[in-house]
């Protein structure tokens, strides 16, 4: 009973945790050179300079590149209160010039406490941010532009990242431009006049090498000596859970999600999934919880489908999979049934079924979509001609012969030997 | 050293002539770079001054046969040119070095480098401003309306230099007692409409509904400046349009209206009008050839490597301590005029390198901290000398500048190719591979197949279609690879948008992929 509840309070310190950025990324920040010390230099220099500065943040989608740039932005605001000013736009809301424009002017408007009107025109607004500019120069404050999606921003004429950067270009104003963006060549995407105005400092965020990843794995899994559970419990828990670390299986278990996919917020999810899958009753995470965790992100809808096919249904796989071997780029269920026949009569199985039983396991590939029509197009032909084709490929069939439960050997033969 | 002469007599000059070259403040090792600096300017220089350099201690690159510079200008200004970098380059050795832990340092002098502190006078594009400022003063004598045309790239000074003109040209006229023209300095991005622009002109703040008016603010204009005017003291309006081509239009009538405006008889303007591409009055304006009123033309060239060295060095004048190794700021002068001829960019690779500086500090620091740490008291005896040995080094190096550069001029492609997870990396080495012979794009299930052969050679199980479909998708989105819409997924059209070489670059350290590109 206390140990359900001990794994209970466990459970919600590891999910609060995963669900935490700041938490994620803290280790990350410790080292000179990683991109968040990077960025908070460029920032806090920025601010206590009174110098205007824009910066790039690049890399592949959910490698923190947010999260990072939130905890940089959530330390300068405590360091320096009332001396920054965050305004953040969207590539994907305010791409257009009047709605950006609309937008920088409203969150000014609520920074400041003034009145926002909804029927400003285009200028006015221009002319507000900009006076709101030099203000906030003259105050010794700076603005900070946070540009998401940065290479939206790029299309088009450009006008408002001309706008702004040109705006930094005086010096009455005090602002820093903060683009993301995951794509690689996003200044590349600038028109000269703006690259031109741009400084040219980029930030590269890259997916955890496999070291990190074990790092990181380890800050997040590892429950900590001076928290509210008892401490036993927690040595008990952490001594297991190292053990789990330094297997072999695990490490093919990591690397198998990480070949595919090795960006941070993959591996937040694989980890929720594990954690959600610890047995409660002993209250330590076992193997098979990240086993379960792995199988349950990398889903293989069609061989979920496989599992539940009968035999026959099987057969028509194998004989469409060898009709289409063969070259043959457009068959139908005749040519299946004729196929079907020359396998039974070269190899005498036991397995042979009438036409309309086979025209119903036909039927129920197409209900589950292991194989479909050439094209819709044939409404008025029956299913027995129309053109078909399978939706599955030589790989997954083959895996899913292979987990069958009683799958007939003849089946596991011919698919071998067509290999 | 010879003296400058006398019409070139600039305030630089007189501060650098009275410095005494004898005066050496730091270590022998800095006599060299000197001596190795008058040689290669001479080297460059035609002129009778130059001394001839023996092949000694030079190595074979600096020594060029004597040719004019790029620019092409002509030799007396080169010559005069390269006596001005002399004497800065005097001048500049004989401050003492920077402290960089001083924040008050840091920031002045990332101030004088910021691309928002304009310089009072505006170095090397003094022939360029007297052309404009002559065209405007006889514009202002005659009466007479007229446009000029500044075009040039991004980041050479035309914005800077008209503005400049600007306040001279109004000087002059208070001067000479002509009337001071009004100024009209507009930005023709912040326009929401291009026909705004006549509005502007005319004075008017833009209505919000339509003008009760019968006739347009073009209309009106074009009326204003038909007839003779009747006060005989109208002031004549000088507009400055920055960013020209944004009223660029379909019909290209609003630019053709706005250049015509200054053909009418009795029109008053003269139009300045900026803007990048050389042959915009060419392409935009050829009913003005026909009127022979075509805008004269000065082109503003992109900076040479002496003209960025120039001015970089006249904004570094103004504090009283070097802040720069001569040839730190040589190579980026070199590397920025070779790339684009940028000034931006070289102001803003000088910043990155005093950043590179300040993060050497803070790590040099830290280094030392933990050092004096371990061993206690021994260390206290040696730090005043190991203080000084530091205060020589702590000035911008060659290798700091380097950093910068290379950090401004690499693509970070490499890099993430490297870092992509191994099955993305296999999607790109196939891709390579359909695309040898030629061909450019190609559908998702044909990479498929491509990708499936590869995975076989390199005995790792592939992925599914769907998972294969979802990885195309984060590389398009990184950049890596451009997809098409399809009705369905694997008809989806895929193009490589990196070139071969940089892909082969990035996994040459992989040896499977490195025998599956070079079989291929």
């Amino acid at each position: 009973m206390g140990r359900e509840n001990l794994a209970g309070e466990a459970l919600i310190l590891l999910r609060s945790r995963l669900c935490n950025p700041k938490f994620v990324f803290s280790p990350f920040s410790d080292s000179a050179d990683s991109n968040y010390s990077k960025l908070k230099f460029i920032l806090s220099s920025s601010v206590t300079e009174a110098c205007n500065n824009s910066v790039l943040l690049l890399g592949p989608r959910g490698c923190g590149k947010n999260a990072v740039l939130e905890l940089v932005i959530e330390d300068l605001l405590k360091e320096y209160p009332d001396m920054i000013s965050v305004i953040k736009l969207n590539g994907l809301l305010h791409s257009d010039d009047n709605c950006a424009v609309k937008e920088i002017a409203r969150q000014l408007c609520v920074e400041h406490q003034l009145l926002f009107s909804k029927m400003v025109s285009f200028d006015d607004n221009t002319q507000f941010m900009i006076g709101m500019l030099r203000e906030c120069g003259l105050a010794h404050k700076t603005v900070m532009f946070v540009l998401d999606e940065f290479d939206l921003f790029a299309q088009g004429k450009q006008r408002l990242l001309y706008c702004l950067l040109d705006a930094m270009q005086s010096v009455t104003s005090q602002a820093v431009v903060i683009g993301v963006s995951c794509r690689l060549d996003a200044d590349q995407l600038l028109e000269k006049r703006v690259r031109s105005r741009f400084s040219h400092r980029k930030l590269l965020f890259l997916p955890p090498s496999k070291e990190d990843l074990q790092r990181l794995i380890k800050h997040i899994l590892v429950l900590p000596t001076d928290s509210s559970l008892p401490h036993d419990y927690v040595v008990e828990f952490n001594a297991k859970l190292l053990n789990i670390l330094a297997k072999e299986r695990f490490k093919q278990i990591i690397d198998t999600l990480s070949n595919s996919d090795s960006t941070c917020s993959n591996l937040l999810r694989f980890l929720f999934s594990a954690v959600c899958h610890m047995d409660l009753k002993s209250g330590f995470l076992l193997i098979e919880n990240f086993k379960a965790a792995l199988s349950s992100i990398q889903r293989q809808p069609k061989l979920e489908g496989l599992k539940d096919c009968s035999i026959l249904e099987l057969y028509m796989l194998v004989c469409m999979w060898r009709l289409e071997v063969r070259e043959q780029d457009s068959y139908n269920f005749n040519s299946v049934m004729k196929e079907y026949r020359s396998i039974h009569d070269s190899f005498q199985t036991s397995d042979y079924y009438a036409r309309n039983v086979c025209l119903r396991a036909f039927e129920h590939l197409l209900e589950r979509e292991l194989i479909s029509f050439m094209d819709h197009r044939g409404h008025n032909q029956s299913t027995e001609f129309r053109p078909a084709k399978l939706l599955i490929s030589y790989h997954e069939l083959y895996q899913g012969l292979k987990s069958y439960r009683s799958c007939p050997a003849i089946l596991q033969k011919l698919i071998d030997r067509e290999r | 050293m010879p003296s400058i002469a006398g019409s070139k007599s600039s305030p630089l000059a007189s501060n650098a002539v009275t410095v005494a070259k004898s005066g050496e403040i730091r270590s022998g090792g800095d006599a060299t770079p000197r001596k190795r600096r008058l040689r290669s300017n001479s080297a460059d220089d035609d002129g009778p001054i130059a001394p001839t350099p023996s092949p000694g201690p030079i190595s074979p690159t600096k020594w060029k046969s004597p040719r004019r510079c790029a620019n092409g200008s002509p030799n007396l200004i080169d010559k005069s040119r390269e006596l001005l970098l002399k004497k800065l380059s005097n001048s500049f050795f004989d401050k003492p070095n920077w402290n960089p832990r001083d924040m008050k340092q840091v920031s002045a002098v990332k101030e004088a480098l910021h691309v928002s502190t304009a310089p009072y006078t505006v170095v090397c594009r003094e022939d360029e401003q007297k052309r404009v400022l002559e065209f405007c003063k006889g514009c202002v004598e005659l009466e007479k309306a007229g446009s000029l045309y500044v075009c040039g790239c991004p980041g050479t000074g035309k914005s800077l230099s008209m503005e400049r003109v600007k306040e001279s040209l109004v000087e002059w006229a208070e001067e000479a007692g002509f009337q001071a023209p009004d100024v009209l300095a507009i930005n023709c991005t912040s326009l929401s409409k291009t026909s705004e622009i006549f509005s502007k002109i005319l004075g008017e703040d833009q209505p919000r509904k339509k003008t009760k008016s019968s006739t347009s603010p073009l209309q009106h204009l074009q009326n204003l400046y038909s007839q003779k005017q009747q006060s005989t003291s109208v002031k004549m309006m000088l507009i400055i349009a920055d960013e020209l081509d944004y009223l660029i239009t379909k019909d290209r009538a609003v630019l053709h209206d706005l250049f015509m405006l200054t053909t009418y008889p009795f029109s008053r303007c003269i139009l300045i009008g900026i803007a990048n591409a050389i042959d915009l009055a060419d392409r935009f304006l050829p009913r003005l050839q026909s009127l022979n009123c075509k805008p004269m033309v000065v082109t503003f060239r992109a900076y040479s490597k002496d003209q960025m060295i120039m001015i970089l060095q006249k904004r570094l004048m103004a504090l009283p301590y070097t802040v720069f190794q001569l040839q730190a700021l040589e190579l980026c002068a070199r590397k920025v005029a070779a790339a684009s001829g940028d000034m931006r960019k070289a102001l803003c690779i000088c910043r990155s390198a005093i950043e590179m500086l300040e993060t050497e500090l803070r790590e040099s620091e830290r280094n030392l901290d933990f050092s004096s740490a371990e061993f206690g008291h021994s260390d206290q005896q040696s730090t005043p000398a190991c203080d000084l040995i530091k205060q020589d080094i702590y000035i911008v190096r060659v290798e700091h500048m380097a950093i910068a550069l290379s950090k401004t001029y690499r693509s970070p492609i490499v890099d993430t190719i490297q870092s992509l997870p191994q099955h993305q990396q296999i999607i790109l080495c196939s891709a390579v591979k359909l695309f040898h012979g030629g061909k450019k794009d190609a559908t998702i299930g044909e990479l498929s197949k491509s990708y499936l052969d590869i995975c076989k050679l390199l005995l790792i199980p592939p992925l599914g279609i769907m998972e294969l479909s979802n990885m195309c998708r984060v590389l398009g989105d990184q950049g890596l690879l451009k997809l098409g819409q399809a009705r369905e997924d694997k008809l989806r059209r895929v193009t490589l948008k990196v070139d071969e070489a940089d892909i082969a670059f990035a996994l040459q350290g992989v040896r499977v992929f490195r025998n599956c590109l070079h079989a291929g």
